[in-house]
Order: C-alpha cells, then sequence, then structure tokens
C-alpha cells in the first residue's frame, strides 16, 4: 500500500477503534496508565488523520479537481471523526476525565469504520458539481460539524449523567469513578451550548450559501428543517434548566434526543427524505 | 402599593405568555410538527395526495394544509405564539433586568460583602499607613484594571471594579434577533417576488413570471442571454453552467455578467440565479425555387421560420441528432391556404415538395442544439434584515453565555472596632475565570497584610 490519505484514513480507523477499546478498560477496570495510553493513542490517531485530510486535499488537486475534502458523504464522515475527537480532546484537556473518553470515542471510531467499510459509501475523489462550488462550502461544513460533534460528546455526556443519576448510591465501581451528576450537568451543559452556537452559526452559513446559489436562504428542504427540528430540541434543552423540574435529568434525555435528530439531519434525511441536499448520499 | 402595570402583569393570561413553559412547551411542539413536513412531500397537487395516501389521510392532509405545511394556518399560529411568548416575556423581564441594571453596586456595607460567594476579611492590629493603603490598592487595580471608588461607605473606604453589567441586554438582543428574522421574512414575502424563467440564448425578457401568484411582472429594463455553456468532468458529471447575460436599458447595453450557479448577477434589487437549462434543436435549411430564387432558413423548435415572399412557413417537428451517422429532421411546411404537408430530411439529401403550382427543393444544411437558460429570479427586499437579524443572534447569543457581570469589592475600614480589609466578589458566568483572578488579589493581599495580623 503506498502512502496516501486512504491509507492513513484506514490506519485511523483501527487506531480510533483502539483508542475506544482502550478508554473503555481504563473506565471498567480503573487502570490510570491505561488512561493515559488512551490519550496518547488518540492524540497519535488525531494527528495521523490530520495529515490524512491535508494529503486528500492535495491529492484532490493532483486529480485537477482542487477542492476541500468536504465535499461527499465519505469525507464528511472522516471530517466528523477528526472534529469529534478534537472536541472531546479539548474538553479532556480543560475537566481533566478521561471517563468521558469511553462515552466519545466511540462516536467516533463508529464513523471512521462506517465510512471505511461501508459498500455504501463511495471513498472516492470526486471532483466538485456546480452546486458546491462555493466559498461558503468550508464555511458551512465546519461550522454544521462542529456542531454535530458537540452533540456527540453531549450525548455521551448525557448517556453518562443518566447512568450515574440511576445508580446514584454507588461511590466506588465503574459508576464511581464517572464525575458527579452536578459536574456531568454542567459539563453537559457547556457542550450543548457550544454545539448550539456553532449549529446556529452552520443553518446561517447555510442560509447565506442558499441565498446565493438557488435565490432564497430558506425553502424548507428536509436537510433544511430537520437542523431546524434540531435547533429547537436543543434550544429546548437550554432553556429547560430555567423551569422548575427541569435540569439534570430531562436535560440528559433531550441530549440524546437531540443527538438522534442530530443523526437523522445528517444522515436519515439522505437515505430516505429526497431533497435539495441529495449529494450527501453519495 | 398596586400599580395599574402590575395589575395586568398579574393575570394568569399574561403570566401564561410570559412563562418559560410556554416556551419549552412551543419549541417541542414546533419540533415535532416539523417532521410532518420532511416526510409528506410538499407542494404537489391535491391528486396527488389523493392518489399517494388514499381518501381517508387525504382529508387529514387538506385540513391541516399538509400539502404545505410551513405555512398552514396551524403552523402560522404556533410561530405566531412563539413571537407572542417572545414579546410578552421581555416585557415581563425589562423592569426586572432595568433595576439590576441601575443599581448602585457602591451602595453596601461590610456586612453584605461579607455575604458574597467569595470573601476574604483581614483584622490587622494597627492602623494602614498611606503606603500600604497604596500598595494593596495597587494590588487591586493590577488585577483588576478599572475601579470606582467611594469614601465613607460603612465607615470605610469602597472600590468596586464592575465588568459586563450590559451583558443583562444580551437576552434581549437573543429574542429579539429571532423577531427581526421574522419581519426580514415577511417583508421578502410582502415586497419580494420569486419567479423563474427560461431565456433561449439571443434573445431577452423584460418582465418574468410570479411562481406564486402567476401574475407578469415588469422588469423595468430587459435581460438578455447572450450564450450559454455546459461543460463536463472526465467522468461524465457537470463541472460548469454558465449564461453570458446582458442587461439593457431602453435597449441600450447596461453591462455584461457571465452567471454560474454560486455567482448570480444584481441589478436594481432583482437577482438571476443560474438554475437551470434546456437545450432544444436547431436546423438550417436551403429551400429553393429555381437556380437564382433561393432562401436559407434556420427553424428552432416550438417556432416558425418564415419565407413571406413565397408565403411559406416552416417548423421543426423532431430532430435525431444521428441517423446513419448524420442528423436528420422531420420538418413542416405551411401555406397561406393552410394547406401544410411533412416530411423528413436528412442532411446532405434533397427533397422536393410541392405548394400549390410551384415546385421546391430543400435540403438540410446545417443542424445544432441551441441552449435555453433556466434563470430563477428574485427580488426580496427584506434579506438583509434577516442576515441583521443573523448577526444579533450571534453576538446575542455569546453575551448571554459568555460574557459575564463580575462584581469585585475592596472595602478598607473599620468593623466592629477592628480595622479590617475585606475583598469580595460575584459573577454570574465563568466562575473558574473569575475564582483565578480574584485569589491572585487575594495572594497579593495576603502577602502584605498577613504580617499585620
Amino acid at each position: 500500500m503506498t502512502f496516501s490519505s486512504s491509507y492513513l484514513f484506514s490506519l485511523t480507523t483501527f487506531i480510533y477503534l483502539g483508542a475506544a477499546a482502550l478508554y473503555l478498560t481504563h473506565w471498567i477496570f480503573r487502570v490510570q496508565k491505561v488512561g493515559l495510553l488512551a490519550t496518547v493513542v488518540t492524540v497519535g490517531g488525531l494527528v495521523i488523520q490530520t495529515v490524512g485530510l491535508g494529503l486528500r486535499w492535495i491529492e484532490s488537486y493532483q486529480l485537477g479537481y482542487g477542492h476541500a475534502p468536504l465535499s461527499n458523504l465519505y469525507e464528511s464522515m472522516v471530517f466528523f471523526s477528526w472534529i469529534t475527537v478534537l472536541v472531546y480532546l479539548i474538553i479532556e484537556w480543560q475537566v481533566k476525565r478521561r471517563v468521558i473518553g469511553a462515552f466519545a470515542t466511540p462516536f467516533a471510531s463508529l464513523a471512521m469504520a462506517y465510512a471505511s467499510f461501508s459498500p455504501n459509501v463511495e471513498d472516492e475523489i470526486q471532483p466538485l458539481i456546480p452546486a458546491l462550488k462555493s466559498n461558503w462550502l468550508i464555511a458551512h461544513v465546519v461550522t454544521c460539524f462542529l456542531g454535530y460533534a458537540s452533540f456527540a460528546v453531549a450525548c455521551g455526556l448525557g448517556i453518562m449523567y443518566l447512568f450515574k443519576n440511576r445508580f446514584s448510591g454507588a461511590s466506588e465501581g465503574i459508576i464511581g469513578v464517572m464525575p458527579d451528576c452536578k459536574v456531568l450537568d454542567e459539563l453537559m451543559h457547556q457542550t450543548i451550548i457550544f454545539g448550539f452556537l456553532w449549529l446556529t452559526l452552520g443553518i446561517i452559513t447555510g442560509a447565506v450559501w442558499a441565498n446565493d446559489a438557488w435565490g432564497t436562504y430558506w425553502s424548507w428542504d428536509p436537510k433544511e428543517t430537520w437542523s431546524l427540528i434540531t435547533w429547537f430540541v436543543y434550544a429546548t434543552a437550554l432553556h429547560a434548566r430555567f423551569v422548575r423540574g427541569w435540569a439534570g435529568r430531562k436535560i440528559a434525555y433531550l441530549s440524546i434526543v437531540g443527538f438522534v435528530a442530530v443523526m437523522f439531519t445528517y444522515f436519515g434525511v439522505n437515505f430516505l427524505l429526497s431533497g435539495l441536499h441529495s449529494y450527501g448520499a453519495q | 402599593m398596586k400599580t395599574s402595570s402590575s395589575t395586568y402583569q398579574d393575570t394568569s393570561i399574561w403570566r401564561f405568555f410570559a412563562s418559560v413553559r410556554l416556551a419549552v412547551f412551543l419549541l417541542i411542539t414546533l419540533a415535532i410538527t416539523s417532521i410532518v413536513g420532511t416526510v409528506i412531500p410538499q407542494g404537489e397537487s391535491l391528486q396527488f395526495y389523493l392518489e399517494t395516501f388514499g381518501p381517508n389521510f387525504f382529508r387529514i392532509i387538506k385540513l391541516l394544509h399538509l400539502y404545505d405545511t410551513y405555512h398552514s394556518w396551524w403552523y402560522l399560529i404556533l410561530l405566531g405564539l412563539f413571537s407572542t411568548n417572545l414579546v410578552v416575556c421581555t416585557l415581563k423581564r425589562l423592569p426586572f433586568t432595568l433595576k439590576l441594571y441601575r443599581r448602585d453596586n457602591l451602595s453596601v456595607d461590610s456586612g453584605r460583602l461579607l455575604k458574597m460567594p467569595f470573601k476574604k476579611e483581614w483584622e490587622i492590629k494597627e492602623e494602614l499607613d498611606n503606603d500600604s493603603t497604596q500598595s494593596i490598592i495597587s494590588a487591586f487595580k493590577e488585577v483588576v484594571g478599572k475601579f470606582r471608588e467611594r469614601s465613607d461607605v460603612d465607615g470605610g473606604k469602597l472600590f468596586l471594579a464592575e465588568r459586563g453589567k450590559w451583558s443583562y441586554w444580551g437576552v434581549y438582543g437573543l429574542h429579539g434577533s429571532i423577531l427581526i428574522i421574522f419581519f426580514g421574512a415577511l417583508v421578502g414575502l410582502f415586497l419580494g417576488f420569486k419567479g423563474s424563467v427560461m431565456l433561449p440564448e439571443g434573445e431577452k425578457i423584460d418582465q418574468i413570471v410570479n411562481r406564486q401568484s402567476g401574475e407578469h411582472i415588469p422588469l423595468g429594463f430587459s435581460v438578455r442571454c447572450d450564450r450559454f455553456y455546459i461543460s463536463f468532468y472526465d467522468n461524465g458529471a457537470p463541472q460548469e453552467y454558465r449564461s453570458d447575460l446582458t442587461v439593457l436599458n431602453d435597449d441600450k447595453e447596461v453591462f455584461h455578467k457571465s452567471i454560474v450557479v454560486n455567482d448570480p448577477m444584481e441589478y436594481r434589487g432583482v437577482t438571476f440565479y443560474q438554475a437551470s437549462y434546456r437545450a432544444i434543436p436547431e436546423v438550417t435549411v436551403q429551400v429553393a425555387k429555381s437556380a437564382t430564387l433561393h432562401r436559407s432558413l434556420t427553424i428552432s423548435a416550438f417556432q416558425r421560420a418564415l419565407w413571406p415572399e413565397e408565403q411559406l412557413s416552416f417548423g421543426l417537428m423532431q430532430y435525431q441528432p444521428n441517423v446513419h451517422g448524420k442528423p436528420a429532421a422531420q420538418i413542416w411546411v405551411g401555406d397561406q391556404e393552410g394547406r401544410e404537408g411533412s416530411f423528413w430530411l436528412l442532411k446532405g439529401n434533397k427533397k422536393e415538395f410541392k405548394k400549390g403550382e410551384n415546385l421546391y427543393k430543400i435540403s438540410l444544411t446545417n443542424a445544432k442544439q441551441r441552449y435555453l437558460t433556466g434563470l430563477q429570479v428574485k427580488k426580496d427586499p427584506g434579506v438583509w434584515i434577516v442576515w441583521l437579524g443573523c448577526t444579533v443572534l450571534i453576538v446575542g447569543f455569546a453575551i448571554v453565555f459568555w460574557v459575564p457581570h463580575r462584581r469585585m469589592w475592596l472595602w478598607m475600614g473599620r468593623r466592629k472596632g477592628k480595622i479590617t480589609v475585606i475583598l469580595s466578589g460575584q459573577t454570574n458566568k465563568n466562575k473558574l475565570q473569575f475564582e483565578k483572578d480574584i485569589k491572585k488579589i487575594e495572594k497579593a493581599l495576603d502577602s502584605s497584610l498577613g504580617a499585620r495580623q
């Protein structure tokens, strides 16, 4: 195999799967050293994937197409996993809790695995169709995926919260090592705020782009509508904190439901509904 | 004491519209109901829904306008409630925010300072001289920057560093931005239009058809399509659609612009977008009555070509680009008396036809594709209002979540008979950074006051 972006991405897939396994081991068996190893492996995977993304960009120029690697489903999934790992590592660095990795890195490794192994996903570099030839492509995709990645992490935190809340008596064991409900709740809230800002920016850049390309900033295309549905769900989560009795568990559920809406916006719309964003399905 | 304003604010309907509960309910309802329009195809004919969904479900679709969900009466009611909720909620909170904003944080006493989330107290044995007072103030100043002071507060001197008080207004920007966006959308709906046009190469338009109402809208100028180009990648995927357009004012050329997808042309508030294209065949025929009397005519699909002197008209009925390697066209011929006929012509072959007493020879000399460019035309004076709303939304969001209102007090005076220095503070966001900053002051004061305790 030659030194190419697809080789590096295959490598990344295995590294991330390994990292997810290490984080899970660290969480379940509470071995500190394994946790450190998990972080090192994840950072290594991120570096290799970053090189891969750069290389793929260069390769597209060599093919004469010349566009950022953000143009089809395969590239978007690679980017999704890249940015999810990035967002997770920032959170790990900020709060210094590796347990969260067991709930965040699986999203990144599953995305890579699906992109690499699914026969439905075309991994060749394709030229840009006229609709995608715009400076807004990078801004739109990056903002949306920063949102998606944050929501993936927030979903992981929501699952952790529900675990912790369910077995709140446990001060030891695999539940005991998780951060406190209060900490998880605050982290989830902060991550949702961060993701919400990027989702909003993603919707706005999409609207500006649509106005340039199609002559209308909002056309109720299924992808647009589903991004708005997602926006409503997280707006609910942000307001729910001000309603008595809604903090904590209900927001954790909203965080999970929100991520289901994200996944539907991302995949469901491409495969199940038709619309203007059809290039996302290839 | 009840004022008239507090009476209407006490009514349950007012409280209902001002509640966060209603906001949460509406957000969830909007999220769920918005799904409908992504599952049921939108904007099809009623016949389509009847055939696809059957008579029972069709009745529901018709009643609830599910063929155009996002403009249906009930969806608009939800958006109306949502807007009302935003407005009433704003009005209800406004006096409270004003009070917070106007509150003079220098009007406190030492006892209240000691009830703040962060506080530290030093009791000192001897009176502070001028030098040590200055060093305490400068330690405070080094971290906080600008501050205000007031002497004779609770028998001492008070210093206050306050930041981001204005951030209380962020939430109004954030909520108001949604209303600004709605307003921009309404402006576009009532003062703008959307339409489309298929414009053949070489031809011009001075009006377009409104997509919704079907009425003709005069542009006040005309637009000509000089050429349309299409190019493909090696793998057959389209690479570029391009139309060379010319704007004409009273038949005088104003300017040219080549538009592609993502790069429209704008003139006098009207924007032209490259949306689609169609190719129609165009053939050239040579018609001869005699060796000296002949004419070359170009016939486009859907159009007639005339030879007026001979009272002949020609039309193109069918076109085949490749019949045994040559293009072929089915030509229609008519004359003044309404007699007509048609025949196939293969390029290079001659045919004869008779009209009245005359015999004509006809041959196909040239055949090509002629393009029509599909332009999306729109005028939307509200779009800038929408962009303004989006900007306010983002800025408001950042203020609400990331600009803290921070207060740090330093008080020096006599408390319970002892010379006391109090450092206290409060923030509504980003406690981590706040604590880092105030601990820095604490440390500096510790080192200068610690020895005197």
